[in-house]
C-alpha cells in the first residue's frame, strides 16, 4: 500500500496538485493497479531482449533541415498559447 | 428513405445513380442528430456549415458527371482525439475545452481527397483513457442498444453514432481495445489496424506505441474501404510503413483453406457463459462451413494485461506532460486570483485542475514505474514481457491464418457499474490488449446476442496480413448473418 507521503511525491514528480481527499483515494487505486502489476514478477523472462515499439522497424531518419510551416498554421500554433509575448511563450520568471 | 442500417457501398450507390444528394443525405443525418443525439450524447461538437459545403461540391461534380470516389459525398464522424483543422479538438478533457487543431490529421487530409463529409467530432473516455465514456468530461455517451448501459469505450461516441445512425461510418482509436470494444458493446464493426499500416500524425497520442487509427461501420466492406482510404507511409510519421497491399474487392477466401485458432487461454475465468455461448456457436457454423479449427495456446496471455498496465500509462505520462498550461490547453497562467509567481505553481495547477481523475491516475501510476528505482522492475520486466506475446502469436500464425476470440468477457454493462474500482475497469480489455502489446491487425464483428445485448466475436490476423484477416472476417459476417 502506497502511503500518502509516496503519492504526494509522485503528484509531484507528475507536476498534479491534488486535494487532500484525492490523495487517500489516488493511494487506495494506485496501489490496487500496482498490487495487480505486480504479477509481472512472477513471469519467466530471462534472457529476453525488451521489445520497446510496436513494429520492430529500423529506425527511420530524414535529413536535418529546417522546413517551415505555413504562415497560418504557425499563427494558429501561437495563437493558442495562453501567455505570449510576440512570437514567444510567456511564462513567470524563473530566476530569483 | 430510412438511413440508420446506410453503408458505404449503399450510399455510393445512391449517388451516382442520382437518387439522392450528397447535401440531401448530409442533412438527413443532421436531422438525426438534432432529434436523437440529446438522449444520446455521441457528438461532442458538429461542423454543419463545413460538412454542407463539402457535401455540395460532390454534388457538382455528380452534376457535372464525374466519377467520384468511394467515400466522396458520404457523412462520417471522427472521434475527438483526431485533429480537423480549425475544428475543436478536446480528446473530451476539460484540459483542450477549448483547443483549436492548427492543422489536419493526415487520415483526414486523405479523407478529404476522398472528398468525404466530415460531419462532426464524437465523445470518448477523456484522451482514449477507459473503457465505457464514462471517464469524458462532457457526459458519458450512452448505448443506443440499451441507454441504461454503456457503449464501451474508449472510442464509445464513435461507435454510438455509427450503431444510432446518425452517420454511415466513423474512425476511432484503439490503443488496448478501444475501438474493438465499443463497437462489440454496440453491435457493428470495429478494426484495428497493424501497427504502422496507419499514420498517427494528428492523433491526441495516448501510448505512442500501442495507438492506431481505424474504421468503425455497418459491415466489414465498409471497414475495408475506409482503410484503404486511409492507410498509407507518411513523413510525420516515421513508424508507419510503405506498403503494396493487396486487393480486398477482388475473388472471396476459400472458407475450406483456412485454419483458426482458439486460444485456450481466452475461454476460462472470467468470461460470461452466454457471450462464451455465443462465440462458440459461431466457432461451430464455421467449422460446418469447412473452416479447420484447432486449439491453440497463447501461454503468455497471463501477463498480458498486467504488461500493459504498465508500458501503457508509463507512455501517457510522458505524452500528457506536453499539457503544462504554457503553450496550449487550460492554464491558470493568468490566474490572478493566485497570483501565480512560480512556473512550478503554474504546472500543478493547471494540470491538477485541466486533467479528469482517470487521466490524473494514469500520469501517476507512469511516474511511478518510471522513477528511479523501479524502471528495471516495471518497465523493463513489461517490455521483456512484450517481446514473449508477440513471440506467443508468431509462434501461432506459422499454424493458423487468424485467431478467433469474445471481444469482451461481458456484454455492455451499466453505468457505475465498474467506475468505484479502476482494476475492474481495466479487466474489461482482457482479450484485446495483447493485440496491441504485439502491434497486430484485429477486427470486432457481431455475434449473436446475449441477454439481448450486442456481442462481439474478435478475429486476429498476423501483422500485415491485414487483407486476409479483413477477407476472413466477411466471410465469417456472411456465415453468422446468414444462420441467425
Amino acid at each position: 500500500m502506497l502511503t500518502g507521503k509516496e503519492v504526494e511525491k509522485i503528484a509531484e514528480l507528475a507536476r498534479l496538485e491534488l486535494g487532500e481527499k484525492e490523495k487517500e483515494k489516488f493511494a487506495e487505486d494506485l496501489s490496487s493497479v500496482i498490487g495487480y502489476v505486480q504479477k509481472l514478477s512472477e513471469a519467466n523472462v530471462e534472457k529476453v531482449e525488451p521489445m520497446a515499439g510496436g513494429t520492430d522497424l529500423e529506425n527511420i531518419v530524414r535529413k536535418d533541415d529546417v522546413e517551415n510551416c505555413d504562415p497560418e498554421t504557425r499563427k494558429k500554433i501561437l495563437a493558442a498559447a495562453p501567455s505570449r509575448e510576440g512570437d514567444y511563450f510567456k511564462v513567470p520568471s524563473i530566476l530569483e | 428513405m430510412n438511413f440508420k442500417n446506410l453503408t458505404i457501398k449503399e450510399a455510393h450507390k445512391l449517388l451516382e445513380n442520382r437518387e439522392i444528394t450528397s447535401a440531401e443525405l448530409t442533412e438527413e443525418f443532421f436531422g438525426e442528430i438534432k432529434k436523437r443525439d440529446k438522449e444520446i450524447n455521441a457528438f461532442l461538437s458538429l461542423a454543419e456549415n463545413e460538412a454542407m459545403a463539402a457535401a455540395k461540391k460532390v454534388d457538382a461534380r455528380i452534376a457535372k458527371g464525374e466519377p467520384i470516389e468511394l467515400l466522396a459525398g458520404i457523412p462520417s464522424a471522427i472521434k475527438d482525439n483526431i485533429l480537423i483543422r480549425g475544428a475543436k479538438a478536446t480528446a473530451a478533457s476539460k484540459m483542450l475545452e477549448n483547443y483549436i487543431a492548427p492543422y489536419d490529421a493526415t487520415v483526414i487530409e486523405k479523407l478529404r481527397e476522398e472528398e468525404a463529409v466530415l460531419l462532426g467530432k464524437t465523445n470518448m473516455d477523456e484522451f482514449a483513457m477507459g473503457s465505457s465514456t464514462e471517464n469524458s468530461a462532457f457526459g458519458p455517451t450512452k448505448n443506443p442498444v440499451d441507454l441504461q448501459r454503456v457503449p464501451g469505450g474508449s472510442s464509445g461516441g464513435s461507435a454510438a453514432a455509427v450503431k444510432a445512425g446518425f452517420c454511415v461510418y466513423a474512425l476511432g482509436s484503439d490503443t488496448g481495445g478501444s475501438i474493438r470494444q465499443p463497437a462489440g458493446f454496440c453491435g457493428v464493426v470495429g478494426f484495428k489496424p497493424t501497427y504502422g499500416a496507419i499514420s498517427r500524425h494528428g492523433l491526441i497520442a495516448m501510448a505512442a506505441s500501442l495507438d492506431q487509427i481505424g474504421p468503425i461501420t455497418k459491415n466489414v466492406d465498409d471497414a475495408a474501404a475506409v482503410f484503404e482510404a486511409i492507410r498509407g507511409n507518411d513523413k510525420f510519421d516515421s513508424t508507419s510503413v510503405k506498403k503494396d497491399w493487396p486487393d480486398y474487392w477482388n475473388e472471396p477466401i476459400d472458407i475450406e483453406e483456412i485454419k483458426i485458432g482458439v486460444p485456450r487461454e481466452y475461454f476460462t475465468h472470467g468470461l460470461d457463459s452466454e457471450v462464451e455461448k455465443s462465440v462458440r456457436e459461431a466457432i461451430l457454423k464455421l467449422e460446418k462451413e469447412g473452416a479447420k479449427i484447432v486449439d491453440i495456446d497463447l501461454p503468455y496471455s497471463e501477463w498480458a494485461l498486467a504488461a500493459y498496465y504498465i508500458i501503457m500509462p508509463a507512455e501517457v505520462s510522458a505524452n500528457l506532460a506536453r499539457l503544462d498550461g504554457i503553450r496550449y490547453g487550460y492554464s491558470k497562467i493568468k490566474n490572478s486570483e493566485f497570483g501565480l509567481q512560480n512556473l512550478f505553481d503554474v504546472y500543478l495547477k493547471s494540470r491538477g485542475e485541466g486533467f479528469g481523475a482517470e487521466a490524473r491516475r494514469r500520469i501517476m501510476l507512469g511516474t511511478y514505474i518510471l522513477s528511479a528505482g523501479y524502471y528495471d522492475a516495471y518497465y523493463t520486466r513489461a517490455q521483456k514481457v512484450r517481446r514473449l506475446i508477440k513471440q506467443d502469436f508468431d509462434r501461432a500464425f506459422r499454424e493458423v491464418d487468424a485467431i478467433i476470440s469474445p471481444v469482451s468477457p461481458t456484454v455492455a454493462f451499466k453505468f457505475g457499474e465498474k467506475t468505484h474500482d479502476p482494476l475492474s475497469m481495466y479487466l474489461s480489455d482482457i482479450y484485446t490488449v495483447s493485440v496491441n502489446m504485439a502491434g497486430l491487425p484485429a477486427i470486432s464483428i457481431p455475434a449473436k446476442e446475449a441477454y439481448n445485448l450486442p456481442v462481439g466475436l474478435q478475429l486476429i490476423g498476423d501483422s500485415f496480413e491485414d487483407i486476409k484477416l479483413l477477407k476472413i472476417a466477411k466471410m465469417a459476417e456472411t456465415i453468422i448473418k446468414e444462420k441467425i
